[in-house]
């Protein structure tokens, strides 16, 4: 039996000098995992929020959505895989020194916290008919009458999407080989970017969902409750359209601030890091960093939902979309500049 | 006020803006402004994307492949700022809608055919001309370039020339 | 100030993305500003409802064209560099009004309907999916096209060229006829588009009323009479230099290599230098550094160097080379180097290098790259006796260091000065 031994920490002739096997699947899967993060996260934080019934009902589909895009996520990573009918042997075991072995038990985690959130928020239809309908509504009234329970599943959403989040980012930053990737603000970066993301994810579907462009007839509940903890007591945002932009915005700024720091901490490390940083910052994947990253995918939707807040803008899907292209493309040129950077 | 859109700015002070946009890309590059070649690098990066070997045995595709080329390509960059800048200052002017731009005689379906129709027209004459609108008429002219002008007069004695005939597309 | 700023190596081909899409930026925001989102509104220029794409169009034109020529005449841009077209008559005939057709058709261009896409017209979709379409057409149908697309080729031509009259008057002419262009436009669309004659900038108000385009067109005819007094724009022998900027490079020793430098990237075949010998074509014939190319100081203003090469001159001694680094620093070649010690030093350093005969051991691997690296340029080292003073090995007189040396035997692998690569430029 051949055995392939890949070295994950250097001095491999399939490390060094450039290590190009992580095509478009690796970038994809941290883009899904990000945004379901931001949504599990989100949705659980509102469900800890909520009070009232309404409120509840605000945003049904997130958790379902979550469950697809997951999937999706763990689909482009299976492709990415030499041996994906050995999936299962990852679970056989428990390292708690491999970030491998955290990310898989995470994200099995997460399924049944996204599964219960889910149900939760029963559909009107399902695709099978009235029978499981039923069921679901059965088990849905079951968990909203022990609220202990609803709680548990809220709080497992918030901490499985914070958890995930942060670990999409920590994964690369654990490839010591990469100096692009050496750098402890790639977990918290990631967890913001997914949350933005989600954000503008929501805000597209409840425009698409109610069919209006104008502000007050879109309504998403989901960050209220963020809002309503956040901001001083007695003022409250006019339009739930207006605390999901704001959350969009502050999340946004956050992303901002530590795409700022992890630039600082690169330039302020070895000559290795400061290498792998002038591949952002000047050299091939300079163009995309300045004008697509920073540019269309932070500054712009910053500026435009300020406008949209200040009401000299009309709302619309356009910041939310460009939030969305931005967060797919900072992991995208994070993980390709990250495998040209080399300590060689 | 929201909702309403704002009105269009006065044409000549938009085309003195357009004008020292086109001096800057003078002054940076030595160069003007394009956007055809945007759509030939585009077609090359989807023929290579589709048949690495085809593209490169094409001699007008490869001409837009390689370094420099399909998505490095400067006029790539420049018309996706193109996209972005006509998005902000739509949205700044409350522009943006979803339409079909058409005149008052003309339905939906026909008006998009002959949008498609145009849109073939204008990308071969632009590859024989050598330029577009902007590549050639407007950088062009700006450079005194005599195929430039000659160019220009033929877009406008074209387009002058078929306006009659399509009078029910337009009023 | 030496402009374009990208043909004189200020900024590379990464950065220069960034600027594309700044310039995009400003091209799509003024486009939308004008209107030229809105097909409706593009297509009422055929009509004489609302000529716009006229006046936006020309405004822009001569913007650019009196920007261009003032800063010619200052001195600041490098006119020539500007990327002309080459004119192709009959390709700019047929090609052209195939496009006014398209124009008509779709009632949008290939950068206005960019904007219009982005904008959210859905009719712009389609006319985009149009273009690309004709673009696979147009590749896989090449042959058919190549042909007319070179019909009648006339090479980069200017109007001031072909007419033969200053640039200056054909600048003049085109700001005069652009402003008679609008009049007729304004004119055009009092009578057709029902337009308030009153509303109209340059025909509604009285004569000597002021307003910005009135004013912006009255400046630009002034600004361009008054550049036609600096005679041709075109760059002369004169040029300007930057007296502190030229003092900071030498003092920082950023004006020169050394030898050592230089046969070592001879060696490794990293020659990504242009290497011109400065001296009479007698000297060069006589013996010259691997890979340099003749040409005699009193040629280098004539010599095709682009802005932005990397070359590095050399003379026999220091003085020349150093002088030659000057004149082309003021024509704005920033990557300019001379080769201290020159030819002179070649020959001392690595063709006849002064080596012991018996070095100590910390220094042996030295000095035997240093013999191997005189023996591989056709030279021989002059070997150091034990007590110290030098002992001339017998040359043969062609080879004596003074009269410089001939090309080696044994051909000295060198790779071809890496040209920037050529960018096309057209639309």
């Amino acid at each position: 039996m051949q055995h392939v031994e890949i070295s994950t920490t250097r001095a491999n002739p399939l490390v060094d000098p450039v290590l190009q096997v992580w095509g478009w699947e690796i970038p994809v899967y941290l883009f899904l995992g990000g945004l379901v993060a931001g949504l599990l996260a989100l949705s659980g934080f509102y469900l800890l929020r909520s009070r009232t019934a309404s409120e509840r009902g605000a945003w049904p589909q997130a958790p379902m959505l979550g469950v697809v895009l997951l999937t999706l996520g763990m689909g482009a990573l299976f492709l990415d895989l030499d041996h994906p009918w050995y999936v299962w042997r990852v679970y056989l075991t428990f390292e708690p020194a491999s970030p491998m072995s955290w990310g898989s038990w995470i994200l099995i985690l997460v399924y049944p916290a996204l599964f219960a959130a889910a149900l939760l928020h029963p559909p009107e239809r399902v695709p099978f008919g009235a029978g499981l309908l039923a069921v679901i509504r059965r088990g849905s009234e079951w968990m909203w009458a022990r609220p202990r329970l609803v709680q548990a599943i809220a709080l497992s959403n918030l901490v499985g999407g914070i958890a995930l989040g942060l670990y999409t980012g920590i994964l690369l930053g654990t490839m010591v080989a990469r100096p692009l990737w050496n750098s402890a603000i790639l977990g918290p970066l990631f967890l913001f970017s997914g949350l933005s993301s989600a954000a503008a994810l929501m805000h597209v579907l409840t425009l698409v969902r109610t069919h209006g462009l104008v502000d007050s007839t879109y309504a998403d509940l989901l960050l209220h409750g963020l809002f309503q903890l956040l901001k001083p007591p007695g003022r409250d945002p006019s339009t739930a359209g207006e605390a999901m932009v704001r959350a969009d915005a502050a999340f946004l700024s956050v992303e901002g601030a530590l795409i700022a720091l992890f630039v600082i901490g690169l330039a302020a490390s070895t000559e290795v890091q400061q290498q792998a940083l002038q591949l952002l910052l000047t050299g091939a994947y300079a163009p995309v960093f300045w004008c697509l990253i920073l540019g269309t995918g932070i500054l712009v939707p910053l500026v435009l939902q300020s406008l949209e807040l200040a009401g000299r803008i009309r709302h619309t899907v356009v910041p939310a979309l460009l939030v969305i292209a931005g967060a797919f493309l900072l992991r995208w040129v994070l993980v390709q500049a990250g495998q040209v950077s080399s300590w060689t | 006020m929201q909702g309403s859109p704002r009105p269009y700015a006065n044409p000549y002070l938009a085309g003195f803006g357009l004008g020292l946009v086109l001096l800057a890309a003078f002054v940076l590059m030595g160069r003007g402004l394009g956007a055809s070649a945007a759509f030939s690098a585009l077609a090359a990066v989807i023929v290579e994307w589709i048949s690495p070997g085809h593209a490169a045995a094409n001699p007008f595709f490869s001409r837009y492949l390689g370094p420099g080329g399909g998505l490095e390509e400067w006029l790539v960059w420049e018309v996706a700022g193109v996209f972005v800048g006509g998005l902000v200052s739509g949205l700044l002017g409350n522009r943006v809608r979803p339409a079909v731009e058409r005149g008052p005689r003309v339905g939906v379906p026909v008006r998009l055919v002959l949008a498609f129709l145009g849109g073939l027209f204008m990308g071969v004459g632009a590859k024989i001309a050598g330029g577009c609108t902007s590549g050639q008429a407007l950088t062009g002219g700006a450079l005194l370039n005599v195929g430039s002008w000659v160019t220009m007069i033929c877009i406008f004695g074209g387009a002058y020339a078929l306006a009659w005939l399509l009078r029910k597309e337009w009023t | 100030m030496n402009a374009p700023f990208y043909k004189f190596d200020v900024f590379g081909d990464t950065a220069a993305l960034g600027v594309a899409f700044a310039i995009g930026l400003g091209m799509g925001w003024f486009l939308e500003r004008a209107g030229f989102g809105s097909a409706t509104k593009l297509a009422k220029q055929f009509y004489f409802r609302d000529l716009a794409v006229l006046k936006v169009m020309f405004t822009a034109i001569v913007t650019a064209m009196v920007g261009l020529f003032l800063a010619a005449q200052l001195g600041w841009v490098d006119l020539s560099l500007m990327y002309l077209q080459p004119t192709v008559l009959w390709a700019n005939v047929v090609g052209g009004l195939l496009l006014g057709v398209g124009f008509i058709i779709g009632g949008l261009c290939p950068g206005t309907s960019v904007v219009s896409v982005a904008t959210g017209r859905i009719d712009a979709f389609l006319f985009v999916m149009g273009v690309l379409a004709s673009q696979f057409l147009v590749g896989e149908a090449w042959p058919l096209f190549a042909g007319i697309s070179e019909a009648g080729e006339m090479g980069q031509i200017t109007l001031p060229g072909l007419l033969g009259v200053p640039y200056g008057l054909v600048v003049l002419a085109v700001v005069l006829m652009a402003a008679g262009a609008f009049v007729a436009a304004e004119w055009a669309e009092v009578r057709f588009g029902g337009v308030d004659r009153a509303a109209q900038p340059l025909l509604g108000a009285g004569w000597r009323a002021r307003n910005a385009p009135r004013v912006l067109l009255a400046s630009l005819a002034g600004l361009a009479l008054l550049g036609m007094a600096g005679g041709d724009p075109y760059r002369g022998p004169r040029v300007v230099i930057d007296e502190r900027e030229l003092a900071l490079l030498i003092q920082k020793e950023a004006d020169h290599v050394t030898v050592d430098d230089l046969a070592t990237w001879i060696v490794e075949g990293r020659m990504e230098v242009r290497l011109i010998d400065l001296r009479h074509p007698a000297a060069y014939a006589a013996g010259t550094i691997p890979g340099a190319e003749n040409v005699p100081l009193a040629d280098l203003p004539a010599a095709e160097i682009e802005p932005g090469e990397r070359v590095v001159l050399f003379s026999q001694g220091q003085t020349h080379a150093a002088q030659a680094w000057m004149l082309l620093r003021a024509r704005g070649m920033r990557n300019t180097y001379s080769l201290l010690g020159g030819m002179d030093e070649w020959n001392d350093r690595i063709l006849f290098p002064e080596l012991p005969a018996e070095p100590p051991p910390d220094q042996a691997a030295e000095v035997e790259r240093r013999r191997a690296l005189a023996l591989r340029f056709g030279g021989s080292p002059r070997v150091e006796a034990a007590a110290g003073a030098p002992v001339a090995v017998p040359l043969p007189a062609a080879m004596s260091p003074p009269a410089g040396v001939a090309p080696p035997a044994a051909p000295i692998p060198t790779a071809a000065p890496v040209k920037k690569k050529k960018k096309r430029e057209g639309c």
